[in-house]
C-alpha cells in the first residue's frame, strides 16, 4: 500500500476541512467498500456458474447466475458514479477551503514577510502546491480509495475461494510488494527530478521571452540558445531516465502476475486431481489475480502524486503557522479619523540598527508636512509607519491621539492614500485600477479624478480611452504614466491622510503641477506627507524636515530653511552649484513663479 | 523607400493538411526508434494472445480434460506460459521505452524550434501575446503532441494488431459465441471517444482557471503594499475566492463528465462478459464448448477492452495534438521577423552620428506616435530627449537598435540607412538601457558582461564606479559573484537600473541609448552619477531620454519632444532662456534654488 509514514503529518490538517462533509465522506467511503466488492463478487458467480451451471448441466442456474452478475455489474456501476462525483466533489471543498485560508491568511501578514520571502516562493504556495493537492484529492482519491479497497476485496475473494490457492497465489505477494516499493521510491525521485528540471526550464523560456528586448539589444541569441538547449537537455534526460524505470517497472508486474497465474494453475491442478477443488474455482482464482496487479500498478501510478502531496501540504503549513506580525488588539477601535498625526519619540529598526532614532513629528489636521534628505535616511520607513506596516520598537505614531496600534487596522487604513514611487498597477483597464480603492465610484468621478492628474491625455492615446487594459504590473506603460494612474487611485480613495512617497519623481513638472493643483482642491482640509527630491515639489509644504540617518536634523518652512545655513540649503546648494557648473542657470534668475504665473506656462505646454 | 508598415506577429492557426504533414514529418525524424516501438508492439500482441491459448490448452488437456478425454501432464503448459512471460519482459520493456522516448525527443525537438524563433521574433510581437502564453506554447501545450507521437501512433497500430489478433482467436474458436461477444464492444471506442471530446475541452478550460487563481495570486502577492495600504484584503479575498471556485466548479464538472461515462466504459464489457457466460455456458452444457475455450472468451474479451479504451483516446488526443501543433506551427511559420538586408553594409569605423529623417512611427494599434521627427545628433553628442510623459520618447529611442522599424522616414547610423545593416552589427554599435531595467538570474558579474564577455576587469569596475554599481556590489553577500533574481538577491530598482546602465557602458557601443536611465534612482546617487557619468561617455555618442533636469544637466544639447514633433532644441541653457516648454518643464527646479 502507497501510503507511507511521511506524507500523513502534512495531510493530516487537510481533515479540518472536513468538517460538514464529514457525513457525506462516511457514506462515500460505505460506497467505496461495497463498490470494491462487486467485482469481487462477480466472479464468485462465474464460479457458480462455471461449477454449477455448467459442470452439474443446470441451464436454469446459469441463467439465475448471469442475472445475478448483470445485478451486480449495474449496482458498481451506480456506485462507481456516485462515487467519482462525491469524492471530486468533496476533495475540491477541502482544496478551496485551504486555498482561501491560505490566501486570507497571507493578506493579513506584514510588509516584513514579504520582503523577506521571495515572491515567486509565496505564489508557488497558492498555486502549484495547491494544485498538487488539488490533482491528488480530484483524481487521486477515487484511484486511491477504490484500487487499495479493490485488492483488499481481491485478498479477501482468493480466501473465499480457496486458501489453499490464495497462499500459493500470495507467494509472489512479498516480491511484489518490495519490487513496487523500490520502484516507488526510485521512480518519486525521478519524477522529481523532471519536474526540478521542467521549473528550471520554464523558468529560463520565462525569464528569455520577458527579457527578449535586452537580449536581442545586446546580441546575445547564441548565449541563451546555449542555455536553453542545456536546460532542454536535462528535462529531457530527466524525462527518459523517469520512462526507463517506468518500462522496467509495469512489464516486470506483468512477469509476476504471470508467475502468480502459473502458482494458481499449477496448485489449482494437483488440488482438482485429488478432487478437493473445483474448475469453477480455478478459474475464477485466475480471474481474481486480474482485481491485485491491475490496481497495484495504477497505484505505484500515484504513489507520486501523494508524496509530492505531503511535501506540498507541509511548505503550505509553514505559511499558515507564520504568524501575522501586525494585527488588531482583542479591542481594537473603529475610528473615523481627522486627521490629526503625531511622532512621539519614535525608533525602529529592520533589524539590529535602528534606522529612525527617536523621532517626534506633528502634523496637524489638513498641514503638509515634507520629508526631504538622502536616501536611506529615514524617510520612507516614517511614511511606512504612518501606513502601519510596521509597529514602532519604542515610541508611538499617534492618529487624532490614539496610538496606532489600539485602531482597527483595515478600517484605519481605508482613510490612508498611498503613492509610491514604483506604484503597482493591476491587471485589468486603467479605470479599473484608479477604482482600486474606491469599487463603487461612479464613471464620472473616475473620469474627473483621471482629468484632475492628467490621465485624459494619456488615455486619449489609445482607442478604447479608459477602458485600455493594463497589462501584468503595468507592463507598456511608463514609469510617469504609471505614478498618475496610482495618484489617481489615492485621490478616489478620498483619504485623510495622503502619503506621497515621491510619487512624482517620474512625471514632468508641468503635469507635476497639474496634480499639486489638483490635490490643493481634492485635498483642502486633510493631512498630506510628501517625501520628494525636486525642490519645487515640497515648496507647497507647511513644514519640511529634512532626515538624515534617522534623526530631523533641520526643520522648518521653505523660505525659513533656505535662509539659514544648514542642510537643507546644502542640499540646495548642490543642485545650484551643479547647475552652474553645467552652465544651466541663465545670467539674471527668472522671478520665481507665483501659481498664477506657473499655471501660465503649464496652459501653454498643454497640446491642444 | 518604406515597406509594409506593419509585421505579421499573429497568424492564424495552420490548416489540418499542413498540420498533419508537419506532425508526421516529426514522426519520420523518429523512424528507428518508431520501428523499434511498433516490431515490438507486434511481439507483444502475439505473445499476449498466446498465453491465454496455452492456458486453455492446459485446463483442456490437463487439469478439466473433458470425459474420456486423455490427462496431459500440466507441468510442460505451464513451464511454456513462464517462458513466454519471461521472453515478453524484455519485449514489453523496449516497447515501453522506445515509445516514450520518440515522445520525449520530439517534444524537445519541437521545443528547441519555438524557442530559436522567439529569439528571432520582433516586439511587435512580444507587444502583440502575453507572457504567459508564449511560455506556455513552448510548455504545456507540446505535451499533447509528446504523447499522441510518443505514445498514441505506435499503442493505435497496437490496438488495432490486438483487436485484430484477439477477433480471429475467437472467431476461429466458436463463430456463434465470438459474434455475440464482440458486438457491443465497439461501443467501448466509441464511448472513450466521446469521453475524451467532452472531458477534454472541460480539462483545457479548468488550465485556464487554474491560470487565473495564479494571476490573482501573483498580483496580490506583489502588490500587497498597495492592498494593505488601502485596505482592500477584502476585495482581493473575494476576487481569489472567486477564481479559486471556478476551479473547483470546472474540476467538478470534469468529474461529473467522468462520473458519467468511465462506468459506462467498465459496465460495457460486463455485458459482453454476461453473454458468454450465459450463451457460452449452454455451449459447455451442450459440450459445444471446453471449459478451457470459456476460460478463453472471458479471458480475452478482457484483455479487449484496453485496446478499445485506447483507440477512443488516441482519436481525442489526436484531436488535441492537431490542434496544439497547428498552433505551434503557425507561428514557426508565420510570424514575420525584422527584415535583414540582403547584402548589409558595414557600420561606419570611428565615433558615429545619429539621424532621424522625416520619421514618422505608430503601433499597430493606435494612432501614430511620431509625426516628422527630424534630429541630428553630431559623432560624440550628448544629446537629451525631454518632453512631457507620453510625448513618445521611448518609442523615437527604440528605433535606433530596430526594436521597431519607422511607418515612414529614415533612421541612419553614421550616414547609413539602419535597415541597410546587418541587425547584428547594427546592434553591437548601439546599446541600450531600456526604462524598466531587465536583469538576468545569474551573477552580478555575468550580468555586468552580458555584452561582452571578454570584458576585461579593470573596464568593469571602472563602468560599475561610473554608474555607481561599485558603491553598492561590495556590500552584496557575495560582491560581484553574487546570484541575482528570484534565487538570489533582489536589487532595488534603482540598483538594477544603475546595474544595467554599467553593462551598456561594458559593452564597448559606440552609440549609447539610455531610456530614462535613473528614474527610480534616489537624488543623492543621481548626482553622484551625473558627475561620473559625463567622463564614462566621452568618445560615444548618446541619446538620452530624461524627465530630471539633473540628468539633463549630462548632456550637451537637449531637444524637446511633444506630440511626435521635436519642438525645441539647444543646449540646456539657451533652453531654460528661451524655450517655452523646456522651460515649462524644468525652468521651476532651477529657479527654486537660485
Amino acid at each position: 500500500m502507497p501510503e507511507g509514514g511521511t506524507p500523513r503529518t502534512g495531510l493530516s490538517r487537510l481533515s479540518r476541512y472536513l468538517p460538514g462533509q464529514r457525513r457525506e465522506v462516511t457514506v462515500l467511503l460505505a460506497l467505496g467498500v461495497l463498490m470494491a466488492a462487486a467485482p469481487v463478487a462477480a466472479l464468485l458467480i462465474v464460479r457458480d456458474a462455471i461449477d454449477k451451471g455448467m459442470g452439474h448441466k443446470e441451464p436454469t442456474r446459469l441463467a439465475v447466475d448471469v442475472g445475478i452478475y448483470l445485478g451486480v455489474s449495474a449496482i458498481a456501476w451506480l456506485l462507481q458514479t456516485t462515487l467519482v462525483r462525491g469524492l471530486a466533489k468533496v476533495g475540491q471543498n477541502v482544496v478551496l477551503g485551504l486555498r482561501q485560508d491560505l490566501f486570507d491568511h497571507l493578506t493579513t501578514l506584514s510588509l516584513r514577510y514579504f520582503s523577506e520571502q521571495k515572491a515567486g516562493w509565496i505564489i508557488a504556495r497558492l498555486t502549484s502546491d495547491a494544485d498538487a493537492l488539488s490533482d491528488v484529492l480530484s483524481q487521486g482519491l477515487t484511484t486511491l480509495v477504490v484500487n487499495t479497497l479493490t485488492i483488499l476485496a481481491a485478498v479477501v475473494g482468493l480466501f473465499i475461494i480457496d486458501w489453499r490457492l490464495a497462499l500459493s497465489a500470495l507467494v509472489i505477494l512479498p516480491p511484489t510488494l518490495i519490487i513496487a516499493r523500490k520502484f516507488q521510491v526510485s521512480s518519486h525521485a525521478a519524477f522529481l527530478r523532471v519536474r526540478e528540471t521542467i521549473a528550471i526550464m520554464t523558468a529560463q523560456i520565462a525569464e528569455s521571452v520577458s527579457g527578449m528586448a535586452v537580449i536581442q539589444a545586446f546580441n546575445r541569441e547564441r548565449a541563451f540558445l546555449d542555455e536553453f538547449d542545456k536546460a532542454n537537455d536535462a528535462n529531457r534526460r530527466s524525462n527518459t531516465h523517469a520512462q526507463w524505470l517506468n518500462s522496467l517497472f509495469f512489464p516486470g508486474i506483468e512477469v509476476l502476475s504471470a508467475v502468480s497465474m502459473v502458482s494458481v494453475l499449477w496448485i489449482g491442478g494437483r488440488l482438482i486431481t485429488h478432487g478437493s477443488l473445483t474448475i469453477g474455482s480455478v478459474v475464477s482464482g485466475v480471474f481474481v489475480l486480474n482485481l491485485i496487479f491491475q490496481p497495484l500498478q495504477e497505484l505505484s501510478d500515484i504513489y507520486g502524486q501523494v508524496q509530492s502531496a505531503g511535501a506540498a501540504m507541509e511548505k503550505i503549513s509553514s505559511v499558515l503557522d507564520t504568524e501575522a506580525e501586525i494585527h488588531n488588539q482583542p479591542k481594537a477601535e473603529r475610528l473615523d479619523i481627522e486627521g490629526d498625526l503625531e511622532f512621539d519619540q519614535v525608533t525602529f529598526s529592520y533589524g539590529r540598527d535602528p534606522v529612525l532614532h527617536a523621532i517626534s513629528l506633528h502634523v496637524p489636521v489638513g498641514g503638509c508636512l515634507a520629508l526631504v534628505g538622502e536616501s536611506g535616511g529615514g524617510k520612507s520607513t516614517s511614511a511606512k509607519l504612518v501606513g502601519r506596516f510596521y509597529d514602532p520598537d519604542s515610541g508611538a505614531v499617534r492618529v487624532d491621539g490614539h496610538d496606532l496600534r489600539t485602531l482597527e487596522l483595515r478600517g484605519y487604513r481605508r482613510q490612508l492614500g498611498v503613492v509610491l514611487q514604483d506604484p503597482f498597477l493591476f491587471s485589468g483597464t486603467i479605470a479599473s485600477n484608479i477604482r482600486f480603492a474606491q469599487p463603487n465610484a461612479t464613471d464620472e468621478q473616475v473620469e474627473d479624478v483621471a482629468k484632475a492628474v492628467g490621465i485624459d491625455r494619456i488615455a486619449r492615446r489609445f482607442d478604447d480611452g479608459l477602458a485600455h487594459p493594463v497589462r501584468e504590473g503595468g507592463a507598456g506603460l511608463s514609469a510617469g504614466e504609471r505614478q498618475l494612474i496610482s495618484i489617481a487611485r489615492a485621490l478616489l480613495a478620498d483619504p485623510r491622510i495622503l502619503i506621497l512617497d515621491e510619487a512624482t519623481s517620474n512625471i514632468d513638472r508641468p503635469t507635476e503641477i497639474l496634480i499639486e493643483r489638483a490635490l490643493d482642491r481634492l485635498l483642502r482640509g486633510r493631512t498630506s506627507i510628501i517625501i520628494a527630491h525636486r525642490l519645487a515639489t515640497v515648496r507647497r509644504a507647511n513644514e519640511i524636515c529634512v532626515v538624515e540617518h534617522g534623526h530631523i536634523t533641520q526643520r522648518g518652512t521653505f523660505d525659513s530653511l533656505l535662509a539659514v545655513d544648514g542642510p537643507f540649503r546644502s542640499l540646495a546648494k548642490d543642485l545650484e552649484g551643479q547647475a552652474q557648473e553645467m552652465g544651466l542657470l541663465p545670467q539674471s534668475p527668472p522671478v520665481i513663479g507665483s501659481r498664477e504665473s506657473r499655471s501660465a506656462s503649464v496652459a501653454s505646454s498643454e497640446p491642444e | 523607400m518604406s515597406g509594409r508598415p506593419f509585421l505579421s506577429v499573429d497568424p492564424a492557426d495552420l490548416g489540418f493538411a499542413p498540420t498533419a504533414k508537419g506532425l508526421a514529418g516529426l514522426w519520420r525524424r523518429e523512424r528507428q526508434l518508431v520501428a523499434a516501438g511498433l516490431v515490438c508492439a507486434f511481439a507483444y500482441s502475439a505473445i499476449s494472445l498466446a498465453i491465454p491459448l496455452v492456458v486453455q490448452h492446459a485446463i483442456d488437456d490437463s487439469i478439466a480434460p473433458a470425459a474420456g478425454h486423455h490427462h496431459n501432464a500440466l507441468w510442460p503448459y505451464l513451464l511454456i506460459v513462464l517462458v513466454l512471460a519471461l521472453i515478453r519482459f524484455p519485449i514489453n520493456f523496449t516497447r515501453r521505452y522506445a515509445t516514450s522516448r520518440t515522445g520525449i525527443r520530439v517534444e524537445a525537438r519541437m521545443r528547441e524550434l519555438l524557442y530559436q524563433a522567439y529569439l528571432r521574433y520582433p516586439r511587435a510581437f512580444y507587444d502583440a501575446h502575453a507572457t504567459g502564453q508564449v511560455v506556455s506554447r513552448a510548455t504545456n501545450d507540446l505535451y499533447p503532441i509528446r504523447y499522441f507521437i510518443g505514445w498514441g501512433m505506435t499503442q493505435g497500430l497496437q490496438s488495432l494488431m490486438m483487436i485484430c489478433g484477439i477477433a480471429i482467436v475467437l472467431f476461429i474458436v466458436n463463430v456463434k459465441l465470438a459474434a455475440i461477444a464482440l458486438i457491443a464492444m465497439p461501443a467501448v471506442a466509441i464511448l472513450t471517444y466521446n469521453f475524451g471530446r467532452k472531458v477534454m475541452p472541460i480539462s483545457r478550460h479548468v488550465q485556464q482557471l487554474k491560470a487565473d487563481v495564479t494571476e490573482a495570486a501573483d498580483e496580490s502577492v506583489v502588490g500587497i503594499e498597495m492592498v494593505q495600504a488601502f485596505g482592500r484584503e477584502d476585495d482581493v479575498q473575494g476576487r481569489f475566492g472567486e477564481k479559486a471556485g471556478f476551479v473547483r466548479d470546472g474540476v467538478v464538472r470534469q468529474a461529473r463528465v467522468e462520473a458519467t461515462f468511465l462506468p459506462g466504459m467498465i459496465f460495457l464489457p460486463t455485458v459482453s462478459i454476461a453473454a458468454v457466460v450465459y450463451f457460452g455456458g449452454h455451449d459447455v452444457i451442450h459440450d459445444h464448448l471446453t471449459t478451457g475455450q470459456f476460460y478463453l472468451f472471458y479471458q480475452l474479451l478482457l484483455q479487449l477492452v484496453w485496446p478499445l479504451e485506447a483507440l477512443g483516446w488516441i482519436l481525442s488526443l489526436a484531436q488535441r495534438a492537431t490542434a496544439s501543433a497547428s498552433r505551434s506551427f503557425a507561428w514557426l511559420r508565420g510570424i514575420e521577423t525584422i527584415p535583414e538586408p540582403e547584402s548589409p553594409r558595414a557600420v561606419p569605423d570611428g565615433p558615429l552620428s545619429v539621424q532621424f529623417e522625416n520619421v514618422h512611427f505608430a503601433y499597430s494599434s493606435g494612432s501614430e506616435v511620431l509625426s516628422g521627427v527630424e534630429l541630428e545628433v553630431a559623432p560624440g553628442e550628448v544629446i537629451a530627449v525631454c518632453g512631457p510623459t507620453g510625448a513618445g520618447k521611448t518609442s523615437l529611442l527604440n528605433l535606433l537598435p530596430r526594436f521597431y522599424d519607422p511607418t515612414d522616414g529614415r533612421v541612419l547610423l553614421g550616414g547609413v540607412d539602419v535597415r541597410d545593416l546587418g541587425i547584428a552589427d547594427l546592434r553591437s554599435a548601439v546599446a541600450i538601457v531600456t526604462q524598466r531595467p531587465i536583469l538576468f538570474s545569474i551573477p552580478l558579474r555575468e550580468n555586468l558582461m552580458a555584452a561582452r564577455p571578454d570584458a576585461p576587469w579593470d573596464e568593469v569596475l571602472a563602468a560599475c564606479e561610473a554608474a555607481g554599481v561599485a558603491h553598492f556590489a561590495e556590500d552584496l553577500p557575495d560582491g560581484y559573484d553574487t546570484l541575482i533574481g528570484e534565487r538570489g538577491v533582489n536589487l532595488s530598482g534603482g540598483q538594477r537600473q544603475r546595474v544595467a546602465l554599467a553593462r551598456a557602458l561594458i559593452g564597448g557601443a559606440r552609440v549609447i541609448v539610455l531610456d530614462d536611465p535613473m528614474s527610480a534612482v534616489d537624488t543623492q546617487t543621481e548626482r553622484h552619477l551625473v558627475l561620473n557619468l559625463r567622463p564614462a561617455l566621452a568618445g560615444r555618442t548618446v541619446l538620452l531620454a530624461t524627465q530630471r533636469l539633473s540628468t539633463v544637466q549630462v548632456a550637451d544639447r537637449a531637444v524637446v519632444l511633444s506630440d511626435g514633433e521635436i519642438v525645441e532644441s539647444g543646449t540646456p541653457a539657451e533652453l531654460l532662456a528661451s524655450g517655452a516648454l523646456f522651460g515649462a518643464l524644468f525652468g521651476e527646479e532651477v529657479s527654486a534654488v537660485a
